[in-house]
């Protein structure tokens, strides 16, 4: 239970039950917990997943040795796995089938027989392919060598791979890659926090047309004044839910040891947080004028479509903008109010966001969100009192009687 | 004292209000009465500001109507509805807190109510799960949880059974009787005859009659003269004034030059008279009477 009004008084005090109102009936409901438990799911999901998919810096590799194999091998295959930053280590069988059985029983990643075939359990891994190659590539060049009967100058210039520098135009550190991973989550977590709880407010309040309570309501509250706790008391749920997610995306972050957390981490999930209230502002209060124009939550459907449509581009818009975040689409959609929650995470989490960005994204939406509110609340207080066959827009426009 | 006055209205091309005025004093009873569409729900919409006026105003104690004045009314819209999966108690302790009431207050009255209404044992129950009587009860206490200086109450009477009806005006005779100013409108006069000490009667957006029941009656010219014959079908000679006809049941509004012996007299001639009286009108007369002469007829 959220605590009392206090001194509270008239508007702010009725905004803040109404909101109460909201918070107490919601957290109670099962729905609350599946969705929280399901987020929860995901999210670490989304950041565990892909290391199971072999993304991991430096998970340790068997190879199987079935047949004759020179004795040197598995110190060279180490060796070798070492190179390319790769653990790999060797396990010898006495015959094919007990092999294979491992290799089916993932004991070994691979299995090679007389040091001339290979055989994997499904796809082959390549780099892993490649370190066995020039394992073996090396071994025979050192047998050729001795037969040769070569000194060990000569020896050397035919073994010792050659030294090349290597460096990247646009270098990615594994920070840069951690911080882009970190706005995709983000991304998500604000997608889906947004649909869910903008449909929240969506379904309460056709829920109040469609019993009939919101007559009763409105003999105590202004529409603005309903609209406002209705949006503010479901975003604290929302809110809340993402303490809950935030909380467990950052302990599996911490657990998963691919991914480096970045330091700026914590910086990145406040502003994910931030965009988060500003996102389901925007999104809420069209939801909710929405709502006040139809009668049954039959009719909700069609309302929904639209609005999920534009957060659908936001998110793809947002996936595009973390490969380039300083792109002219990126800058341009973290400054357009429907996009610019989930594109500016992306880019603020890849970080080097001119802070008249940042200040000017903002100020667009703030100023956006003022002017929804106001056109929000007159359609809601036109539609919400007429019952029956949905509200044409302009109706509820030109009706809005309080 | 709530005060309407001159409320006009207009939604598109229909009238709904045309120029409304009237009053309602603390402690009365007031039948706001009329057809459907007469105009009822607009001005009980309008005195919660839920209807904006094209003319006119709604006062209370000589004060424009707003938030502050509303925080001490209740309201019972035409439609019903509470939150279904709502706790009765809950709901009705939110609608008292939302009324201004503060918390320990507000669940005092909320139970108080229940308990008043013996309901007393429901209140850990979701609104949905009551018998629709039930429901209703409820209804009534949400608008009167925090003991309004002014119940609006929109066809209160509808849906009810007479014990319904019985119990519904035996509670706003005891709302009224702590001062409260009661406003209820219903377009089944016989219904809510005995209820109501005052009445206002609207027809097309306009006030036709208005003033205490007794008053009214008095001032009538006119006399309901009702007689039940067992025998042959008869007509008095005054055949044009006939309100009602059931059997051998007659009934006539009669103006008072009628000369009541030449009536039953012709009566007796026609069989033997079971009943005769002769009352002041009802208010179904009152009625008729005002809405045909403000529609000109």
């Amino acid at each position: 239970m959220i605590g009392g009004t206090g001194r509270m008084s008239g508007g702010t005090r009725r905004i803040w039950l109404v909101a109460r109102r909201e918070w107490n009936q919601r957290v109670r409901t099962t729905a609350f917990r599946v969705s929280t438990i399901l987020s929860v799911a995901v999210v670490v999901a989304l950041i565990m997943v892909p290391e199971m998919y072999g993304g991991g810096a430096n998970p340790i590799r068997t190879i199987g040795l079935v047949g004759a194999s020179s004795p040197q091998l598995p110190e060279v295959l180490t060796a070798a796995g070492d190179r390319l930053e790769l653990t790999v280590k060797t396990r010898e069988f006495g015959d094919g089938d007990a092999a294979r059985i491992a290799l089916r029983d993932d004991e070994v990643t691979v299995i090679l027989i007389d040091q001339r075939e290979l055989v994997w359990k499904a796809e082959a891994d390549e780099q892993l392919g490649t370190t066995i190659t020039s394992a073996i590539g090396f071994l025979e060049r050192q047998a050729a060598i001795d037969e040769l009967g070569l000194t060990a100058a000569e020896a050397d210039r035919l073994l010792q791979p050659p030294e090349l520098a290597s460096s990247s135009l646009d270098p990615a550190t594994e920070e840069e890659t951690a911080r882009a991973d970190l706005g995709r989550v983000g991304v998500v977590l604000l997608f889906l926090m947004i649909a869910f709880y903008g449909g929240f407010v969506l379904v309460g309040v056709v829920e109040e047309k469609s019993s009939r309570v919101v007559e009763v309501l409105l003999s105590r509250v202004r529409p603005a004044e309903l609209l406002a706790g209705k949006v503010l008391g479901i975003g604290l749920v929302g809110l809340a839910q993402f303490a809950i997610v935030v909380g467990a995306a950052l302990a599996a972050l911490s657990v998963s040891d691919n991914t480096v957390i970045p330091e700026t981490a914590s910086g990145t999930l406040g502003w994910v947080v931030f965009w988060f209230v500003l996102g389901f502002a925007f999104y809420s209060v069209l939801y909710a004028a929405a709502g006040a124009l139809v009668s049954r939550q039959e009719e909700t459907q069609s309302l929904v479509f639209p609005m999920t449509a534009v957060q659908l581009v936001a998110y793809v818009l947002a996936f595009a903008a973390s490969e380039s975040p300083g792109s002219a689409a990126a800058v341009l959609g973290s400054l357009f109010p429907p996009t610019a929650p989930m594109v500016m995470i992306v880019r603020i989490a890849h970080g080097g966001v001119p802070l008249w960005q940042i200040a000017a994204a903002v100020a667009i939406m703030g100023v956006t969100v003022a002017v929804l509110v106001r056109l929000a609340a007159r359609i809601y207080a036109g539609g919400v009192l007429r019952f029956g066959a949905r509200v044409p827009l302009r109706e509820a426009w030109r009706g809005a009687e309080v | 004292m709530l005060e309407i006055v001159d409320l006009t209205k207009r939604f598109g091309e229909v009238v709904a209000l045309d120029g409304a005025s009237f009053t309602v004093a603390p402690g009365r009873i007031v039948g706001f009465l009329g057809p459907n569409g007469a105009g009822k729900t607009t001005t009980m919409r309008a005195i919660f500001g839920l209807v904006r006026p094209d003319r006119g105003s709604v006062r209370w104690k000589g004060e424009p109507v707003g938030p502050t004045q509303r925080a001490r009314f209740g309201y019972m819209p035409e439609e019903r509805g509470l939150y279904p999966k709502m706790k009765v108690g809950e709901q009705l302790t939110y609608l008292a807190e939302l009324s201004g009431l503060a918390d320990p207050a507000a669940n005092q009255a909320a139970a108080g109510w229940l308990d008043r209404l013996g309901l007393a044992d429901r209140a850990g129950a979701h609104l949905q799960e009551l018998s629709h009587g039930n429901q209703q009860r409820v209804q009534l206490a949400a608008a009167l949880v925090h003991d309004p200086e002014l119940a609006v109450l929109d066809e209160p009477f509808s849906g009810l059974d007479p014990l319904g009806v019985h119990s519904l005006a035996e509670l706003l005779t005891q709302t009224a009787a702590m001062g409260t100013a009661v406003l209820f409108s219903s377009h089944q006069l016989d219904l809510v005859e005995d209820v109501c000490q005052d009445v206002v009667i609207i027809d097309h957006g306009r006030i036709v009659l208005a003033g205490a029941v007794e008053d009214l009656k008095a001032a009538s010219s006119n006399r309901s003269l009702e007689i039940t014959v067992d025998g042959e079908p008869w007509v008095p000679s005054l055949a044009d004034a006939i309100t009602d006809k059931q059997d051998g049941r007659i009934r006539v509004l009669v103006g008072p030059s009628v000369d009541l012996d030449e009536v039953l007299a012709g009566a007796r001639r026609a069989g033997e008279v079971t009943s005769f009286r002769f009352e002041p009108p009802s208010l179904t007369d009152l009625f008729l009477e005002a809405v045909s002469e403000g529609r000109g007829a």
